[in-house]
């Protein structure tokens, strides 16, 4: 009730009487009052509460969460009300004082004898290391102390969280470096404190001994979470926050245990070499590489131990994901170990299934690597029809059972093909009428009972030919290699809408985007039947996603069919209309709705007249809504462009689409708010160079399509002047391009008499 | 107010091959608007160069 009344100011009493509650006397009514204002703190925005009030707050919190308190249910209720204010606490985290001493009663919780207390005290100091990173210099020694006593002692909840510390510091740095890496060469310049680079020489043991704490069968259990895998996650994140730093200090541990008899040792040794293989640079890992790869080769063959086979198999993927591609100056596969290594894998995916799984992953990212290989004769090619077959007898196996094993298959399959060329098109090719009879067989189950399991491969099928057919139909030479099939495959598609699953709608409905594309106008003949399920996703508010991307599909068809799309337009555009004017829909789908009406119109032309009075209204107040972002956070002027490109995508495809008709004075009653809406976006000077290259890209169009009639309206505007000189002198060449097109209509309409 | 789930990607991908087909789905589908958009473009710069040379 809080959550809703609290932000219009009705019920202004409510967070004085609770913290009168605080004092009293029965702990269940402080404990109670504690959780109340945890949660009125989770719910609320910060900016609703006074901070006479969050001082309050947090005085009552910390009071509770003090080692004085002596109800544990109390304290907990606290530490927990504590997590939830943090947002709130800006002010209190900029004093010294106050900051001190919430820092010195959150370090004093995680010593508690009550191990809920101390998991939640450093659950507050991992969120306190994101909220607060820059505050935290003065702490981080006394944090590295109790936490590495955490790591050694403490039971694994506590354990998991006090290593969630250290991970969460890596994200904090990551991110800066990565956001201000490269533009500054003296260090003072960036917001980073280093905190990772100055704890390596104890962090780094740290983290290598709880490598060692691994469970059995950890691998086979899909929601396993323990201390070796969360001390794996952290030193991988460690390794690309400070790159070749790491590489020394982990390297003796890696030699130590690499062959010792017990697999633990071993387990760890090569996790341990997988976690640092992103981050440090390709001169220093190289080396290191081209010494491990046919240890690990022999290892995943020979290993008695399937721990030990599962992690060799993955640090194989990363090996082939960070350090083999057209990038790299020294290749890590050559001739002489290609066909080892193929084979390798190829014998691993016939291991027990979490094996193959991660041997099917490094497939992936092998031939990852070969992917701008270009119509060069690719490695793999030899060898393709056997990898082809050896993954589709993976997809068969009877043992998967819930493990990602089938998934995976399909990924390197897809994967595979992606990265195929131009040799290998007729084997592709010929993989169309294995997957379609695949798919049709599990229709053809799913008469007799329908799983999620059936589902789930539907949507790989759909998802493995979609693939293809991006791939086939990207080029005319291969394009008929699939088209004979054209009207088999759709064929399938529409019957995998029959199933409910969402996953197999969104794979088929991508799948078809891809078919329309490459079979253009012929599309129209399979429109008829599929007008149903493209409406339906239309209306599918629920799974967003089927939504965007049928969406998506409408500009796919619309551009491959144009004029002939028209009978369905009406159907169509209302959808659309209904789906912008809905508050249910993720708003992440209106503005691929704008682009889609762009796509509508220059497919129709002057036919999109009828759509006019109500499409243009809706933009007209979106681009309202969109032309201001002041005070808007980082996520909502991401937002806020993206929308403003689906409208001037729209504005630009009606425009061109009228262009030389006689129905164009229709749209003259708009320009004026179009060259406002160009002028504000401007003026405002926050718009990204998408946004930047389609505006000037419209103000073209609109000249171009108004001619002389839109002159005097044109020379009064700024974007005329000012927007389209800077755009013309930018170094961003589709924004140049964008603004050369406007400028040459632009000089013919401003030259050309006005009627 | 349940603990949070502290579970990162273990041995797994980032980015799942299905995100990547959406992705790249959604990169067709801009390329080809783009594309269409400057076909109509083109033709127009066409015209405008054909009827200043008569």
């Amino acid at each position: 009730v809080a959550g809703i009344e609290l932000p219009h100011k009705q019920w202004p009493e409510l967070i004085g009487s609770l913290l009168s509650n605080a004092h009293q006397l029965p702990a269940p009514t402080r404990q109670a009052t504690l959780e109340t204002l945890g949660y009125i703190c989770e719910e609320v925005s910060p900016d609703v509460v006074e901070q006479d009030h969050v001082n309050k707050i947090l005085t009552a919190v910390v009071q509770g969460m003090n080692s004085t308190e002596e109800n544990n249910d109390v304290r907990l209720a606290a530490i927990q009300a504590l997590y939830n204010a943090l947002g709130f606490a800006q002010a209190n985290f900029s004093n010294d004082m106050e900051r001190d001493y919430i820092m010195r009663i959150v370090c004093e919780a995680t010593l508690s004898p009550e191990i809920k207390i101390r998991r939640a005290a450093f659950e507050c100091l991992v969120a306190i290391s994101s909220t607060y990173y820059e505050k935290l210099a003065p702490y981080i020694q006394d944090i590295f102390a109790i936490t590495a006593k955490a790591v050694k002692e403490d039971e694994e909840p506590v354990a998991l969280q006090a290593i969630e510390f250290w991970s969460s510091i890596c994200d904090e740095e990551i991110d800066i470096l990565e956001e201000y890496g490269g533009e500054f060469s003296g260090d003072s310049d960036v917001p980073c404190s280093y905190f990772i680079k100055h704890a390596l020489p104890f962090l780094v043991p740290m983290l290598l001994e709880t490598l060692l704490k691994q469970e059995e069968d950890q691998d086979q259990d899909e929601g396993a979470w323990n201390i070796a895998m969360a001390g794996g996650t952290c030193l991988g994140l460690v390794a690309r926050t400070v790159g070749d730093d790491i590489v020394p200090l982990v390297m003796p541990f890696i030699e130590e245990n690499i062959t010792k008899p017990d697999w633990r040792q071993r387990e760890a040794a090569t996790y341990a070499f997988g976690s640092i293989l992103e981050g440090p640079s390709p001169e220093k890992l190289v080396p290191l590489v081209n010494m491990a790869l046919s240890f690990m080769l022999n290892a995943l063959t020979k290993d008695p131990n399937n721990h030990v086979k599962d992690t060799t198999a993955w640090t194989l993927g990363r090996m082939f994901e960070f350090l083999h591609g057209s990038a790299l100056d020294t290749p890590i596969i050559n001739q002489g170990n290609c066909q080892q290594i193929i084979t390798v894998l190829l014998h691993s995916m016939k291991d027990v299934p979490n094996v193959a799984e991660k041997a099917c992953g490094a497939l992936y990212f092998l031939a990852q690597g070969y992917e701008d290989a270009g119509s060069a004769s690719s490695p793999l090619t030899p060898f393709f029809q056997e990898i082809v077959q050896a993954l589709l007898t993976v997809t068969h196996r009877e043992d998967t059972g819930e493990s990602r094993l089938r998934t995976a298959a399909y990924e390197a399959l897809n994967e595979v093909v992606r990265c195929s060329n131009d040799d290998t098109a007729p084997m592709v090719a010929q993989l169309v009428t294995v997957i379609m009879m695949e798919l049709h067989q599990t229709l053809e189950n799913q008469k007799v009972s329908s799983d999620d399991r059936q589902n789930e491969l539907q949507g790989l099928l759909c998802g493995c030919l979609q693939v293809i057919i991006q791939k086939l139909g990207s080029a005319d030479p291969t394009k008929h290699h699939l088209m004979q099939y054209a009207d088999q495959i759709m064929g399938l598609f529409l019957r995998v809408f029959a199933s409910r699953s969402a996953t197999a709608h969104e794979e088929a409905m991508l799948a078809i985007g891809a078919l329309a594309y490459a079979t253009g106008a012929e599309f129209a003949k399979y429109m008829q039947e599929f007008y149903r399920y493209l409406e339906l996703g239309l209306q599918n508010f629920e799974d967003y996603q089927v939504c965007a991307i049928t969406v998506g599909v409408v500009g796919d068809v619309s551009r491959a069919l144009e004029e002939k799309i028209l009978p369905y337009c009406d159907g169509i555009m209302t959808q659309l209309l209904k789906d912008l004017s809905s508050n249910q829909l993720h708003r992440s789908v209106k503005p691929p709705i704008f682009s889609c009406f762009g796509d509508i119109a220059l497919a129709i032309g002057e036919n999109f007249e009828k759509y006019l009075l109500y499409a243009m209204p809706m933009l007209q107040s979106a681009a309202e809504l969109s032309a201001h972002t002041a005070g808007a956070d980082d996520d909502m002027t991401e937002y806020t462009n993206t929308l403003r490109n689906g409208i001037l995508e729209a504005y630009s495809g009606i425009f061109q689409g009228f262009k030389g008709s006689p129905k164009t004075q229709l749209l003259m009653p708009y320009a004026p708010h179009v060259l406002q809406f160009l002028d504000s976006l401007y003026l405002e000077k926050d718009m990204d160079d998408v946004v930047t290259k389609t505006a000037i890209g419209v103000l073209g169009d609109l000249a171009d399509t108004l001619g002389g009639a839109a002159g005097p309206l044109i020379q009064q505007s700024v974007s005329s002047k000012d927007f389209l000189k800077e755009c013309l002198s930018s170094d961003d060449h589709l924004i140049k391009e964008s603004a050369e097109w406007a400028k040459l209509t632009l000089s013919r309409a401003i030259s050309l008499p006005s009627y | 107010m349940a603990p949070h789930d502290l579970r990162r990607p273990f041995k797994r991908p980032l980015i799942s091959d299905q995100e990547r087909r959406r992705q790249q789905s959604l990169l067709r589908q801009a390329q080809n608007r783009l594309d269409a958009q400057r076909q109509a473009r083109f033709l127009a710069s066409t015209a405008f160069s054909l009827s200043s040379q008569t």
